[in-house]
């Protein structure tokens, strides 16, 4: 009964293979193989962002994803930054009564791969910063930065032991209040034009990035640092960023250490019988 | 490269890119272990979203779309002909902005069902799809 079951199913999808191909291929939408040219919007995005003849519709960054996602669509990603809080904030819900914090777990794994673990540590949230602090010059940005910045936990968590994070004083509390902080400084980058638009009595746009002949509100884009000379900081770009990074680290971090906990800490604590 | 063989190269990479997706799909129909089920999701919308990469993919233009040249503290105005040329050999941006989004949406769903997975392990014992349904209804 499964086997036939099992066989009509596997019948169905090679059906649903041969079918999506074939109006891959008789579409127009995708060019198989594709074709020369930019499409119009990707030609728009392209020749706008960092346009400095015509800075009407720039975002003062020489990376073009980074700017879509945080200046020309920067609503969607808000949204989509408090779905990923909404999801940690879920999963914590179901394990609230979990009280581990501040008791060694685990002993990690031996000692060869203890010191490897022990070197890369260094490196990877060295690569991680880098990464966020250059979302708006180089390909990644703060949501990058902070996925490369929780393999780090995740390497000390399974080659140190749990212990070696919640011995260095990272608790439940703190990295929320991290992950929180991020989402604020997002929030309050996201209203702090229109808040000024409305004091001047400007039009302005939640999260506007740069200055529009018709919204002459922004955050401008070069700044003079003494030593530095003038530093291309495009707007609100590396600021969302950071508070990005922050965000996205301290919240990967969380979700792993939880998920970490041996099954016999969590009865302990009583989290789940109930 | 002639047509003839461009064209059986992407066919190629298409079909395979919808037959892995297609395949994940029937692995979570079938298989019981949750675990697995939560394997071949991830697998299936990050499949998904190699596709929507390669549909960015046009022809010749294989520069990532970052503007070249550019750090802190080199940021000399650019001239119209140079973001031209820039843009002539770049990817399309568009799928991969979209897909940024998605891979944190979805790992915002395989952190969620992976407390749910864990929790339900916690507490009945077990992975597999149908002793967990029999447990549930109470006949175990």
């Amino acid at each position: 009964m499964t086997a036939t079951r099992d066989l009509a199913l596997g019948v169905l999808s090679a059906l649903i293979v041969v079918i999506l191909m074939y109006m891959l291929i008789g579409s127009h939408v995708v060019a198989i193989p594709p074709t020369q040219g930019q499409r119009w919007l990707s030609w728009k995005f392209l020749t706008s962002t960092y346009n400095w003849q015509d800075k009407a519709l720039w975002a003062g960054s020489p990376e073009v994803v980074t700017s879509v996602l945080w200046d020309y669509r920067g609503i969607d990603t808000v949204y989509e930054t408090s779905v990923f809080f909404l999801a940690i904030i879920g999963g914590l819900m179901l394990v609230r009564d979990y009280k581990p914090w501040g008791k060694p777990i685990g002993k990690g794994m031996s000692l060869i791969s203890r010191t490897v673990v022990k070197i890369v540590l260094v490196a990877v949230p060295v690569v991680a910063a880098s990464i966020a602090l250059h979302g708006h010059l180089t390909p990644g940005g703060g949501f990058q930065g902070g996925s490369v910045f929780a393999v780090s936990s995740l390497l000390a968590i399974i080659g140190l032991g749990t212990g070696f994070l919640l011995g260095r004083g990272w608790s439940k509390s703190k990295l929320l209040g991290f992950r929180t902080l991020g989402l604020i400084i997002i929030s309050s980058i996201a209203l702090a034009i229109p808040f000024l638009g409305l004091l001047e009595g400007l039009h302005a746009y939640i999260i506007q990035n740069q200055w529009k002949p018709w919204a002459p509100v922004g955050f401008g884009y070069l700044a003079s640092i003494p030593g530095l000379g003038t530093i291309l900081y495009s707007g609100t770009l590396v600021f969302l960023n950071i508070a990005e990074f922050l965000a996205v680290s301290a919240g990967l971090s969380l979700a792993f250490i939880i998920m970490s906990l041996s099954r016999e800490e969590i009865k302990r604590s009583g989290g789940v019988e109930k | 490269m002639s047509d003839a063989i461009s064209m059986m190269i992407w066919s190629y990479i298409f079909t395979l890119t919808i037959a892995i997706i297609v395949v994940a799909v029937y692995g979570m129909a079938t298989r019981p272990n949750l675990v697995k089920k939560l394997i071949l999701l991830s697998i299936m919308s990050d499949t998904a979203s190699l596709l929507a990469v390669l549909i960015g993919m046009r022809k010749g233009m294989v520069k990532p779309p970052v503007f070249p040249g550019v750090t802190y503290t080199e940021h000399a105005p650019v001239t119209q002909k140079a973001l031209e040329a820039f843009a002539l050999s770049a990817v399309d941006p568009i799928p991969q902005v979209l897909v940024v989004t998605a891979i944190v949406i979805g790992l915002a769903v395989l952190v969620f069902l992976g407390y749910v997975v864990l929790l339900l392990y916690q507490k009945y014992g077990t992975l597999d799809a149908r002793l967990l349904e029999k447990k549930l209804r109470g006949e175990i």
